[in-house]
């Protein structure tokens, strides 16, 4: 009788722990499912390639992993992400950083270099009714504590910012006339801030739009007219290099420069009015760039071209252009269908399906062509 | 006395009640009767709007000689038209426009070689499709006619093993190739720089087979000959008409029409006149 009361106490506590154990199971944090996994290294013969990516949008974090394992195994170190002001700093002062981190560790896990593109105005910080590209003079100073947020907490993980995204375009101005001198004036106040929060980043000015605007024009200023009158306005002391924009439209990479034309080579402009100004001692970075292969976009060109032009272009920079740190071509992989011609600039289908142009670009990568 | 108070508010909330509840009701009955103004639009001016882009020949271009429309849709619009006893009038826009252009109400439907688009169902209807513009396997004519096609001819792109498939160099085709070479043995692609060099290189004999979009394969047929498309297409791009997303009742005519321009061969007359 007592051993049957025995064994019904130990059956009993069995019970108990078995239940105790499963409460802890239930109650544990799940185990995360994507990890960063171990430091990669990417293998490329020519260190210049790079991709613009498009993580902003990107919620699921196996997505932003697999996107830049897909660049690394391409063989292109460098890419530019967005990372919109008024997503991580919703309220003034208060910061969230959380989907920032996650696609910057992964970059780095895979090897890649992170060119960060600084914009997007918050409600918070404009007019009401105003464009998310419209930043009043008496805002500057919140831009640029913003940045200092920015360069503070990504201090050794991030070495190179773009101030603004195509200045010189009334669309990405809030739709104000295209202004070199008060562009000028806000990167001023972005390059102190920077400067103090990490003496070592590098500030990357322009990221001017290619554009034969004549003047005068409502839309938007000549690129190269706006970069004259950046230095006009003393913008040489604001910045550390050059970001540019080199859009090949219909043209090969190497079609000769021209000022009344848009190609590749526009780049050498850009660079010309560098060294007129006595700034040739800085580098340039092509952040955004490429062909497209749309079948009926009018600035499109054919498939096999845009393989052809997208490497010559990479090589280009290699072998001719000293004064270009990078390549970054627009654009590696859109979170969701544009369903417009836009989805005819992508290395890589939304779903992950390798385009024939990423399977050429990662054999020319590994020294084959 | 409070008991008469109570009763009366009880009542009014009841009324209340019943014309909130009777209310919904009249709206979710009436949803599914939505008008098409639109077609009654069209009824009563007796034109209809077809918006395009008339920058893609040969379905559609502005003809330099006399500055008119020209081309595939251009005929299909009028021929629409004729059997539906309306003018049409069109309305050129660039292709991105296009449905911004139909949901505006700038135009009553969009004829421009424009791909069935799933994620775009919601913002409007499409008609069936008129044409398919998909890949297609094209090889010699005389391939699988002779006295080793049961043994040796290609009829679909399983036959395919062993072989050399021309392909347009980065384009669906190739991408499509490459599909292809990881499932069949020995499947090896030749590239080219356009479709009209891929299938030139079929009818020199360079390559056994090639994989291009439709209308090419057609406009070759027809202009050079000596090949022929072999088994159903390979990948889907229906060209359809779209209309505004309450244009019910146009879209049953569209539909109407396009069913009996098919049945009748005016479809095939079309893609053998313009192709």
């Amino acid at each position: 009788m007592e051993r049957l009361k025995k064994l019904r106490e130990l059956k009993n506590i069995i019970r108990l722990a078995a239940a105790a154990l499963l409460l802890w199971l239930v109650g544990m944090p799940p185990k995360p499912i994507v990890v960063l996994g171990p430091q990669q290294h990417v293998e490329t013969i020519n260190p210049k390639m790079g991709v613009h990516t498009r993580l902003t949008d990107e919620v699921e974090e196996w997505k932003i992993k697999r996107t830049l394992e897909m660049v690394r195994e391409m063989g292109a170190p460098w890419i530019v992400e967005y990372f919109p002001w008024a997503y991580y700093e919703p309220q003034k002062g208060r910061f969230n950083w959380e989907h920032a981190d996650m696609v910057v560790d992964h970059a780095r896990r895979q090897g890649l270099t992170v060119i960060a593109r600084l914009g997007f105005v918050p409600e918070w910080a404009r007019p009401r009714g105003s464009t998310v590209a419209y930043l009043h003079r008496a805002s500057f100073d919140d831009f640029g504590e913003f940045v200092y947020a920015f360069v503070s907490h990504f201090r050794g993980r991030i070495q190179h910012v773009i101030i603004w995204n195509e200045p010189n375009l009334s669309l990405e101005w809030g739709y104000q006339p295209a202004s070199p001198e008060r562009y000028t004036e806000l990167l001023r106040f972005a390059y102190a801030q920077a400067k103090q929060a990490d003496p070592e980043v590098q500030i990357l000015a322009g990221a001017l739009a290619p554009t034969l605007a004549p003047e005068g024009s409502e839309w938007g200023m000549d690129d190269l007219v706006f970069l004259q009158g950046m230095y006009d306005a003393g913008a040489k002391d604001y910045f550390d290099m050059l970001a540019v924009h080199a859009y090949g439209w219909k043209f090969p990479p190497d079609d000769p420069a021209a000022a009344d034309q848009v190609n590749f080579a526009r780049a050498e402009l850009l660079r010309q009015v560098m060294v007129r100004n006595g700034d040739g001692g800085k580098k340039c970075i092509i952040t955004e760039g490429g062909w497209n292969d749309h079948p009926r976009w009018t600035k499109a060109v054919r498939p096999g071209q845009r393989i052809e032009y997208t490497i010559r272009a990479y090589e280009k920079a290699l072998e001719e252009w000293a004064w270009c740190e990078g390549v970054v071509l627009w654009a590696f992989r859109y979170p969701r269908p544009a369903r417009t011609y836009q989805d005819y600039y992508t290395f890589v289908a939304v779903d992950f399906t390798p385009k024939p142009i990423y399977w050429q670009v990662r054999k020319y990568a590994q020294g084959e062509r | 006395m409070g008991g008469k108070v109570r009763a009366r508010h009880i009542l009014v909330f009841l009324v209340i009640g019943l014309g909130v509840v009777g209310l919904g009701v009249w709206y979710w009955l009436g949803r599914g009767e939505e008008k098409d103004h639109t077609w009654a639009v069209i009824q009563q001016t007796g034109v209809l709007r077809v918006g395009m882009d008339a920058s893609y020949p040969p379905f559609e271009e502005i003809d330099e000689a006399t500055g008119e429309l020209r081309g595939y849709d251009v005929e299909l619009a009028r021929e629409i038209g004729r059997r539906l006893g309306l003018e049409v009038q069109f309305v050129n826009i660039g292709f991105d426009g296009l449905y911004d252009a139909l949901i505006a109400k700038k135009v009553d439907a969009v004829i421009s070689a424009l791909p069935y688009d799933p994620l775009r169902t919601q913002d409007v209807f499409y008609t069936m499709s008129y044409f398919n513009a998909g890949l297609v396997l094209v090889v010699k004519e005389g391939e699988t006619e002779d006295a080793l096609s049961k043994v040796e001819g290609i009829e679909s792109v399983d036959d395919l093993s062993g072989r050399t498939l021309g392909v347009e160099w980065g384009s669906d085709s190739d991408a499509q190739g490459r599909r292809l070479v990881k499932r069949l043995t020995g499947l090896t692609l030749h590239p080219y720089s356009t479709p009209l060099d891929t299938l030139w290189g079929l009818k020199n004999g360079e390559v056994e087979a090639v994989l291009v979009d439709a209308f090419s394969a057609h406009h070759f047929i027809k202009h050079e000959g000596a090949v022929k498309i072999v088994g159903e297409p390979v990948t889907d791009e229906s060209y359809v008409i779209a209309v505004g997303p309450t244009s019910t009742e146009l879209l049953s005519a569209l539909n109407a029409v396009l069913l009996a321009l098919r049945d009748d061969g005016t479809l095939i007359r079309l893609r053998d006149e313009w192709f």
